[in-house]
C-alpha cells in the first residue's frame, strides 16, 4: 500500500484528506506543522508528500521542502504544494517552470481548495504502478 | 507731491553760476554750486544728484574728466547737460560719447537753460522708473526663489532640452545631489520610468496641462514624483519636477494591503475545509458510515461558525476603525459585569471541568466605559482562558485596585505560551501555532481587538505566560 504524508496545520483538511484518501486505499500519516512532518520523517518514509506553504510562518513549506531534499533518503519522494495563497506570490500555472520547481523543492503546486478529483488525478501521476 | 530735484553746477566763472542757480530756484530745484572739478567730484561723492551742469572747460580737472567720472563711478545715475562756449561738432560728438545727455551753448538766455533742464528732467524720471522697475523685479525673484526654497516638496525645474536649471534644497536632499549649473538629468539618478515621464512632456506636441505622477522608492523613503509641463505662452518651455514625501501614506497603504490579504486567507481557510468535507461526502464514499458523515458535518459547523466570528469581529474592527461605533460611557461596577460574564461561561466551562472562580475584595471597584466594551474586553479573554486551558484546569479572575486604577488578573492553568510564541500575540490574525492549539478555533483577531479597547481608555494590558503551566493576562484600567 502506498503511503502518503499530510502536512498541513488546518486540522480539518487534514482530516478531510486523509478519510478521503485512505477510501481511495492509500496509507495515511499526518502532522499539523512543518516541524512536526520532519518529526514524522524521521521513521517513515512516505511515497509522497502533501504540504501545506503557510504554516508556523508564511513560508514554512518552503523551509519544509527544503528539509526533505536536504535528506538523501527522501530526495526522491514527490512533494505536492497546497496553498491559498498561491496568487499573492506571484505564482500561477505558467509561471510553476523548471526553474521555479528547483528553487521551490516542490513537484507541484495545487491551489486551496482542491477539488478531490484533481487532488487524486496528480496524486496518481506520481504514485503510477 | 513730486520731491524737489537735485542739481549741481559746475563752471569757473561765477556770474554764471549764480545766473544758473537763479534760474533753477525759481524753477523749485534744488541747487549746489561748485567753481571747479575737484569740487564737483567732492560733492558728487557726498550727494546724489539728478542732474549736473558742466561747464566743459575748466582749470585742473575739466567737464570731460567730471563727466567721465559720472558715467564710471556713479553708474549714470546723474543726468549729464554740458554746459560751453565750445560750440563745435567735434566737442559734441566727444561728450556725447562719454555719456552726456543733451548740450547748452553760453552764451544762452534763461530760457534755453529752462528747456534742456526740463528735457533733461524728464530722461531723469524714465531713468527712476526703470530703476525702480528692476528693483522690483529682483525682489520679486528673490521672493519666488525663497518660497520655492521653503517649500516641503523638491522642486526641479527642466529647460527643453532637458537640462536642470532650478533645485530647491528638498530636491537636492530627496535625491542626495547638489545642485550646479552643469548638472545633467542623468546625474539626478531618477527611475526609467520618470525620465519617459519628463520625455513625454517635454516632447508632447500639444502641450496641456497633463500632469504624470509616480511613486517611487528612494532608499527608505516613498516619493510622489508628479512631472507638470512647464508651459510659456502655451508653448512647451520645460518640465516641473515636484518630489513629495508620502513615506507614511504608504506605509499605512501596505499595512492595509497586508491585512486585506490575511483577511482573505483567513476568510479562505474555513471555506476550503467546510467544501472539502462536502466534497467528501458527496463522493459517496461514506454512504453506510453515517457516523462518519455526521463527524465531518459537525466540524463543519464549528468551522462555519467560527468564519461568522471572525466577519463579526472584522466589521467591528471597520467601524469602530470608522469611528462609527458611539460609546455610552457610564460609571459601571466591574465586579458585577465579571460575576455575569463567569456565569454566562459557566455551560461552557463545565464542559471541560473547568473550575471559574472570581477572587476579590469587599467594596467597589468602579469604572468609567461603555458596557458593550467592557463585555467584549472580557468575553474574549475568559473565552481564551477556557479554550486555551487544559481538561479539569482553573481559570481564575483576580481583583485588584488602588486610587488610580483597577486591576484585573485573568489566570489560566491551560497549555502556556513560549517567549517566541508571545511575540506579535496582540496582532491582528496572530494565532498560536503548534500541535495543541491546532484544533482550537479562533479568528486571529480578539486579542488585538482587546488591546486596541483598553487603549481607547488609556488602559494597558500585559501577558505573562509559562509553556505547559498557563498564562496571565493583566488589565489596567483607570478607575472611576
Amino acid at each position: 500500500m502506498k503511503k502518503i504524508l499530510i502536512v498541513d496545520d488546518d486540522p480539518d483538511l487534514q482530516e478531510g484528506q486523509k478519510v478521503f484518501l485512505e477510501g481511495q486505499g492509500y496509507e495515511v500519516l499526518t502532522a499539523g506543522g512543518a516541524g512536526e512532518g520532519l518529526e514524522v520523517l524521521k521513521r517513515e518514509i512516505p511515497n509522497l508528500i502533501l504540504v501545506d506553504l503557510m504554516m508556523e510562518h508564511y513560508d514554512a513549506g518552503f523551509v519544509f521542502c527544503a528539509k526533505v531534499r536536504e535528506n538523501p533518503d527522501l530526495a526522491d519522494v514527490p512533494i505536492i504544494m497546497q496553498t491559498g495563497a498561491r496568487d499573492k506570490l506571484g505564482f500561477t500555472p505558467e509561471s510553476y517552470d523548471e526553474k521555479a520547481r528547483s528553487w521551490m523543492k516542490a513537484d507541484q503546486i495545487l491551489t486551496k481548495p482542491v477539488p478531490l478529483e484533481d487532488l487524486l488525478k496528480t496524486i496518481q501521476q506520481y504514485l503510477v504502478g | 507731491m513730486e520731491e524737489t530735484l537735485r542739481v549741481l553746477v559746475v563752471d569757473d566763472e561765477e556770474g554764471m553760476r549764480e545766473g544758473m542757480r537763479r534760474v533753477l530756484e525759481r524753477n523749485s530745484y534744488q541747487v549746489d554750486l561748485a567753481e571747479n572739478g575737484e569740487e564737483a567730484i567732492k560733492l558728487l561723492k557726498a550727494n546724489s544728484y539728478d542732474l549736473a551742469l558742466i561747464d566743459l572747460k575748466m582749470p585742473g580737472i575739466d567737464g570731460f574728466e567730471v563727466t567721465r567720472y559720472i558715467n564710471e563711478s556713479l553708474g549714470r545715475q546723474t543726468v549729464i547737460v554740458i554746459v560751453s562756449a565750445l560750440a563745435t561738432v567735434e566737442a559734441a560728438m566727444e561728450v556725447t560719447r562719454q555719456g552726456a545727455f543733451d548740450f547748452l551753448v553760453k552764451p544762452f538766455v534763461p530760457k534755453d537753460l529752462k528747456q534742456v533742464v526740463d528735457r533733461a528732467v524728464r530722461q531723469r524720471r524714465l531713468i527712476l522708473e526703470r530703476e525702480k522697475y528692476l528693483t522690483e523685479l529682483a525682489s520679486e525673484r528673490n521672493l519666488s526663489r525663497q518660497l520655492i526654497n521653503s517649500m516641503h516638496e523638491g522642486v526641479i525645474v527642466l529647460n527643453i532640452n532637458r537640462e536642470p536649471v532650478l533645485m530647491n534644497p528638498k530636491a537636492e536632499s530627496f535625491l542626495s545631489v547638489r545642485y550646479h549649473p552643469l548638472l545633467t538629468l542623468k546625474e539626478l539618478s531618477l527611475s526609467e520610468e520618470i525620465q519617459k515621464n519628463i520625455a513625454e512632456i517635454l516632447d508632447s506636441e500639444s502641450p496641456r496641462d497633463e500632469v504624470k505622477i509616480r511613486w517611487e522608492q528612494m532608499g527608505e523613503r516613498m516619493l510622489e514624483v508628479r512631472v507638470n509641463p512647464y508651459l510659456r505662452d502655451g508653448e512647451n518651455a520645460g518640465a516641473i519636477v515636484i518630489l513629495d514625501d508620502v513615506t507614511r501614506q504608504w506605509q499605512v497603504e501596505q499595512d492595509k494591503i497586508r491585512f486585506i490579504s490575511m483577511v482573505a486567507h483567513e476568510l479562505k481557510s474555513p471555506i476550503a475545509a467546510i467544501i472539502n468535507y462536502i466534497n467528501i461526502i458527496l463522493t459517496g464514499m461514506f454512504d453506510n458510515q453515517v457516523e462518519k458523515i455526521h463527524e465531518m458535518m459537525e466540524r463543519s459547523k464549528i468551522r462555519g461558525e467560527a468564519l461568522l466570528d471572525l466577519i463579526r469581529d472584522l466589521l467591528f474592527l471597520n467601524q469602530s476603525d470608522a469611528g462609527k461605533v458611539e460609546k455610552s460611557i457610564e460609571r459601571l461596577e466591574l465586579k458585577t459585569i465579571l460575576r455575569d460574564q463567569l456565569e454566562f461561561f459557566q455551560t461552557q466551562a463545565d464542559r471541560s471541568g473547568i473550575t471559574l472562580t472570581l477572587e476579590t475584595a469587599d467594596g467597589e471597584y468602579p469604572v468609567r466605559m461603555d458596557r458593550k466594551d467592557l463585555d467584549r474586553i472580557y468575553m474574549n479573554l475568559i473565552s481564551n482562558g477556557i479554550k486555551y486551558n487544559r481538561e479539569r484546569g482553573k481559570l481564575t479572575l483576580v481583583m485588584q485596585q488602588d486610587d488610580a486604577s483597577v486591576v484585573v488578573k485573568v489566570c489560566d492553568t491551560g497549555i502556556g505560551m513560549s517567549e517566541e510564541e508571545m511575540k506579535g500575540l496582540f496582532e491582528e490574525f496572530y494565532r498560536v501555532k503548534n500541535p495543541h492549539t491546532s484544533g482550537i478555533p479562533g479568528t486571529g483577531l480578539g486579542l488585538a481587538t482587546v488591546k486596541r479597547i483598553i487603549g481607547e481608555y488609556n488602559g494597558s494590558i500585559q501577558v505573562d505566560s509559562e509553556l505547559g503551566k498557563g498564562s496571565t493576562f493583566t488589565v489596567t484600567v483607570p478607575r472611576a
